[in-house]
């Protein structure tokens, strides 16, 4: 309750707008945010969304902050030769001029650990993505049962 | 590990290989005759759980854990929307969706009572020894693999086949991770 109160909750279709509206800083642009929902106990979430690079020069994508979150990771959910899926630790995630990188499930992801609060369903939380030669990118991530 | 990784996958594609020899008459669905079977692990409620007690109910059996933060929450809400689907055309009730953790030093009996009601789909979450989870495990040709993290941050390599089990527990399908939700309902109803 104590989160809602802090993040104040936005109507649905609000967020639906908010989800498909890009959010830019300079020459970086995110598009599709979203936090799957996930039960309150939960010790991790995962974030989604597509990141392009409209500039003229590399961007490494490194990670994230989160106010709820005691850490944030890039993970990619690949499936083997072996047939097995595994999650990927990525230290960076390189956009050079043009270049546009889906986060999506059971690829690439954001993986938020250690919550010290988890956001419901209908709210919106936001989520600055840090960069190692970038401003952080920050925007309103929608918590949603699927994928918009 | 990754030899054992290997026979596992081969077991796997095998069982699906021979799968079918078990057809009967009346069932699209044919009997899986090399995978599966009888196990009993501890339930979320810290009893034992054996699967047979479940007889004459249809399960949806899948394995994870839930640390696991893009695909066993995609596939907990994909179950569970097959299941609420089967609902509300009153065909829930002979239904079970059983999940098992790979993960039993986090996932204890508690923490599974606390996080799989969440889901609404009346879900039976199950634990054990890592000893007795990794033979169901081979039971069902499922590998999985802890890999070393920071801190707690492990994680696991694993299969993510869903197993579709009769009413006297035979493995009828496997579907992947992202199943199509109509097909499970109507592979469901088919066995009721």
């Amino acid at each position: 309750m104590m989160f809602k109160a802090f993040f104040k909750p936005v109507a649905l279709a609000a967020l639906l707008a908010l989800s498909a509206t890009p959010a830019a800083a300079g020459d970086l642009e995110i598009s599709g945010a979203w936090l799957r929902a996930v039960p309150p106990v939960s010790p991790t979430m995962a974030g989604y969304f597509e990141l392009r690079n409209r500039g003229d020069r590399v961007v490494k994508l490194e990670g994230a902050d989160v106010d709820f979150a005691g850490g944030a990771m890039l993970h990619d959910s690949r499936t083997g030769e072996d047939g097995q899926r595994r999650m990927v630790h990525l230290d960076r995630v390189r956009l050079d001029p043009g270049d546009r990188v889906r986060f999506a499930p059971g690829g690439k992801h954001l993986m938020l650990m250690k919550l010290s609060q988890v956001p419901e369903a209908g709210e919106s939380v936001e989520v600055c993505l840090t960069f190692a030669n970038h401003d952080d990118l920050c925007t309103d991530f929608p918590v949603r049962h699927n994928a918009p | 590990m990754k030899t054992k990784i290997r026979i596992g996958l081969a077991l796997l594609l095998a069982a699906l290989t021979l799968a079918g020899c078990g057809d009967e008459p009346g069932s699209d669905l044919p009997v899986n005759t090399r995978l599966g079977g009888d196990f009993t692990l501890t339930d979320h409620n810290g009893e034992p759980f054996r699967l047979s007690s479940l007889e004459d109910r249809v399960v949806i059996l899948f394995f994870g854990y839930t640390h696991c933060p893009d695909i066993c929450p995609a596939v907990l809400a994909r179950v569970a929307q097959a299941y609420r689907n089967l609902d509300e055309q009153g065909d829930a009730g002979p239904v079970q969706p059983v999940f098992i953790t790979f993960d039993p030093e986090r996932d204890t009996p508690a923490h599974l009572r606390e996080y799989l009601p969440w889901f609404k789909a009346d879900i039976i979450g199950l634990t054990g020894s890592v000893a007795e989870i990794e033979a169901v495990a081979e039971q069902y040709g499922v590998v999985f693999l802890k890999t070393d993290g920071q801190d707690e941050a492990y994680d696991f390599t694993h299969s993510d086949y869903i197993y579709l089990l009769d009413r006297q527990g035979r493995v009828r399908k496997l579907y992947p991770a992202d199943f199509d939700i109509d097909e499970v309902v109507n592979d469901v109803q088919s066995l009721l």
